[in-house]
């Protein structure tokens, strides 16, 4: 019997190391490995089936066209993205590619994408046709995220029906005329804010605990978001420059608190957080929903289904605010590449194709964006005026010359902490009818410089 | 020797012994590698700086330092600012505050239904899959129904309220700090069904003769409950109450829910919402301070341990065992 075993076993051997053997000639004979490049989606947009479906169209063409380079799209749930992102780093697999995100997710994770300078550097890589915002919107001193793919300006969404139904002009499209203001904003709004009896926001018998529409929201954005329009030095920065000293009760973002929190409690037609969360549980977005009249949100709310409403839209510019000026938010998507990544020269390879004049449009298509080569703007306008014939797509691009800058999302130092910081005052703004703006501002500002201190006493 | 051939000369008990071992060694290995490599790792960060990109920094108690400095300060003055965390604070008077309501109302309201559905009526059956169902929906599903009962604008809570019970302002929930935590008590009270099957089985445990015995004696049914029914299932509370508090503790998922969606955050309206394993899980997964959340987790398994011992400690003067007189075992 032990004669027996002690047989198998040195069978068994023999075959293991033969095995082995021919293994090891398949594998000198068998062509060089492809280099691997990852793309995790799933910080932003790209993860719903129609754009998972095009972005295996886009691998497919993408691999067979290159011998030496694998690209593969790997899918991940919004809500699991951190968690498995942070795991993939910890475990020495960081994924090549990350995106397309935008510059709230650069921030956050600052510390883990590689700066493309030198890749730039070295293949002396042309940027001059992109737009200039969609270059420096993601860059910092120490860091330059990525290429240029895409952006995302802002604008008004108006339900024209509304309109019609109360008598009211639509919004100018005119980017020139000044008269399109905060005021002129508020004033129509209110006439759009409609209680259950259909009273108005102006009539006496209004009763704000049956609104069925509102007329004015910019709910989809965080505090500094909100707070960008009304246009502090910093702009969407709640810090100076050197990032040293919080900014957040900076007089014209204490303008812009108080004009929100009354637009919420004294003049109804924002909706508070039980509103928000009214129109959230319909399912729909809150244009969508119809219940809000105008809507405030970038180019990416466009591929909430715009074209299946059941009421006519248009877009109009964003007003101008209480000092006469500008600012319409952007967002600017792109790839960054890990710093942590193994084949980073693939990474940068696939990088670059994704946002050639070849590509860029066909990638912009799938995640909503216009995208960032000026080149390309008319191939993207003919595409936009098929999906959307009704709507004014000047306004699009006339968007981009008042973006904000500082921008909205940008980098300071705690990115997290400052921005739940602020988010707790944004909390205030929809749940506390009786804040005090003015203290609710300065214990903002006292918090965040706090964060500040802590951050510049552990450099 | 064939090894086999030992294992025949050992005595029967230790053979026994030796493959209760052997099946048990599969679920030791896991516990070594998957709990207590894990817990010793995250003892480690806790004395570290570390955000996964780069190596773990030791800076020995300086988290620990973090969370408690400044306590002083902050009760002398009564000023929470002066805590050296803030929110780590808010974040444990949260969590007990949702805990002493909670814990004892989930165990009473339990009880109380296990005492109902211990009646002997007809179609009882029915009556207790109709109140244990509640508690095998998965919690997401649930919150996201609560979130839709509890709205105001649009729920089903408020105007019952309003138009059945004549309340004329009723409360915000989830939206107003005030009431957002008693919201959430209210929504784990759909959950009871789980501890009520505990108390239920419990209650047909005990011994139909102690009842006779009382009957003859004169008792009414008040007196045979609270001199028979629940000493006898004291036992029963016990062990709902140690399970009930630890769960309370880490309480996240519901208000994960509830409050992610809302772009003012977790934790939201005005940290009101800001549970202990939330505030944990921020600084993991948003400010990858990942040394400081294990040092968080640490002070919450010290929390729990103390909280654990404690009733242990109490069970002595309020626990009653069939066959146990009190201090001595017979």
């Amino acid at each position: 019997m032990k004669t027996k075993l002690l047989k198998l076993f040195a069978l068994f051997a023999m075959a293991s190391m033969l095995l082995a053997a021919c293994s090891g000639i398949a594998a000198t004979q068998a062509p060089a490995e492809k280099a691997k490049v990852v793309i995790f989606v799933g910080f932003g947009t790209g993860t719903d089936p129609d754009q998972v479906a095009a972005q295996e169209a886009l691998a497919k063409k993408f691999n067979d066209s290159h011998e030496d380079i694998e690209m593969e799209f790997l899918i991940v749930p919004n809500e699991e993205a951190t968690e498995r992102f942070l795991a993939m780093v910890s475990g020495d697999n960081a994924p090549q590619l990350v995106g397309p995100h935008g510059t709230s997710t650069i921030a956050r994770f600052k510390e883990y994408w590689e700066d493309i300078t030198p890749y730039i550097q070295k293949d002396n890589y042309d940027l001059s046709d992109f737009y200039g915002p969609a270059t420096t919107i993601n860059k910092y001193p120490d860091l330059d995220a990525g290429l240029p793919l895409g952006l995302y300006p802002s604008f008004l969404f108006y339900n024209k029906d509304a309109f019609d139904a109360a008598g009211l002009a639509y919004p100018t499209h005119d980017y020139t005329d000044t008269s399109w203001n905060i005021d002129a904003l508020k004033e129509m709004a209110m006439q759009l804010t409609l209680d259950a009896s259909d009273n108005t926001a102006n009539d006496a018998g209004f009763d704000a605990s049956s609104i069925k529409q509102w007329g004015y929201a910019d709910t989809w954005t965080d505090m500094r978001g909100q707070l960008t329009m009304f246009g502090a030095a910093d702009q969407g920065r709640p810090t100076t420059d050197d990032y040293k000293t919080a900014t957040f009760n900076a007089p014209e973002r204490v303008f812009g608190f108080r004009w929100l929190h009354d637009g919420v409690w004294r003049d109804h037609f924002i909706p508070d957080a039980n509103g928000q969360a009214a129109i959230d549980s319909t399912g729909a977005d809150p244009f969508g929903s119809g219940q809000v009249a105008i809507w405030y949100s970038h180019t990416w709310f466009m591929s909430e289904g715009l074209n299946e409403l059941p009421f006519a839209f248009d877009i109009a510019p964003l007003f101008y605010n209480q000092d006469g000026e500008r600012i319409a938010r952007i967002h600017a998507d792109l790839f960054t590449m890990s710093k942590n990544a193994k084949n980073k020269d693939a990474a940068w390879e696939v990088m670059k194709w994704l946002v050639a004049p070849e590509q860029i449009v066909d990638v912009c298509k799938i995640y909503g964006c216009l995208p960032a080569r000026k080149s390309t703007e008319e191939a993207y306008l003919n595409f936009l005026k098929e999906r959307y014939p009704t709507i004014d797509h000047d306004v699009i691009f006339q968007a981009i010359d008042y973006l904000d800058n500082p921008h909205h999302e940008g980098w300071v130092p705690e990115w997290g902490k400052v921005n739940d910081t602020l988010n707790n005052v944004l909390s205030i703004l929809y749940s506390d009818s009786e804040a005090d703006v003015q203290a609710v501002m300065d214990q903002g500002n006292e918090d965040v410089q706090k964060i500040l201190d802590e951050y510049w006493a552990n450099q | 020797m064939s090894p086999f051939r030992s294992l025949n000369k050992m005595s029967l008990a230790r053979r026994e012994a030796l493959a209760g071992y052997a099946f048990v060694v599969p679920w030791i290995i896991g516990f070594l590698i998957f709990t207590i490599g894990p817990m010793l790792a995250s003892l480690y960060f806790s004395f570290t700086k570390y955000n996964i990109i780069d190596p773990p920094q030791w800076v020995g108690l300086a988290n620990y330092e973090r969370a408690f400095s400044g306590i002083w300060d902050a009760v002398r003055t009564g000023d929470s600012r002066q805590f050296g965390d803030p929110l780590f604070w808010k974040a444990l008077q949260v969590t007990i505050y949702y805990a002493s309501i909670a814990l004892p109302l989930n165990l009473g309201f339990s009880f109380f239904l296990a005492v109902l559905l211990n009646q002997n009526v007809r179609g009882i059956n029915i009556w207790r899959t109709i109140f244990f169902l509640p508690s095998i929906i998965a919690g997401v599903a649930v919150t996201l129904l609560w979130v839709r009962i509890l709205n105001p604008r649009v729920g089903v809570l408020n105007p019952f309220l309003k138009d059945v019970i004549g309340i004329q302002n009723p409360p915000g929930w989830l939206a107003a700090p005030e009431w957002a935590v008693p919201a959430l008590v209210i929504m784990s009270l759909w959950g009871v069904g789980s501890s009520m099957i505990i108390y239920l089985a419990g209650l047909q445990g005990v011994p139909t003769d102690l009842y006779d015995a009382a009957k003859v004696d004169g008792a009414n049914a008040w007196q045979r409950f609270w001199n028979i029914t629940f000493p006898m299932m004291t036992p029963v509370l016990f062990y709902n109450l140690v399970l009930g508090m630890i769960a309370t503790f880490q309480y996240f998922t519901q208000v994960y829910v509830a409050t992610s969606s809302s772009i003012a955050g977790l934790g939201s309206p005005q940290h009101s919402t800001l549970f202990y394993n939330i505030y944990l899980y921020q600084n993991a997964f948003r400010y990858f301070d990942m040394g400081y959340a294990s040092t968080l987790a640490w002070i919450l398994f010290i929390i729990v341990l103390l909280l654990t011992a404690l009733i242990f400690r109490s069970s002595d003067a309020w626990v009653y065992y069939e066959g146990q007189l009190r201090g001595r075992n017979l």
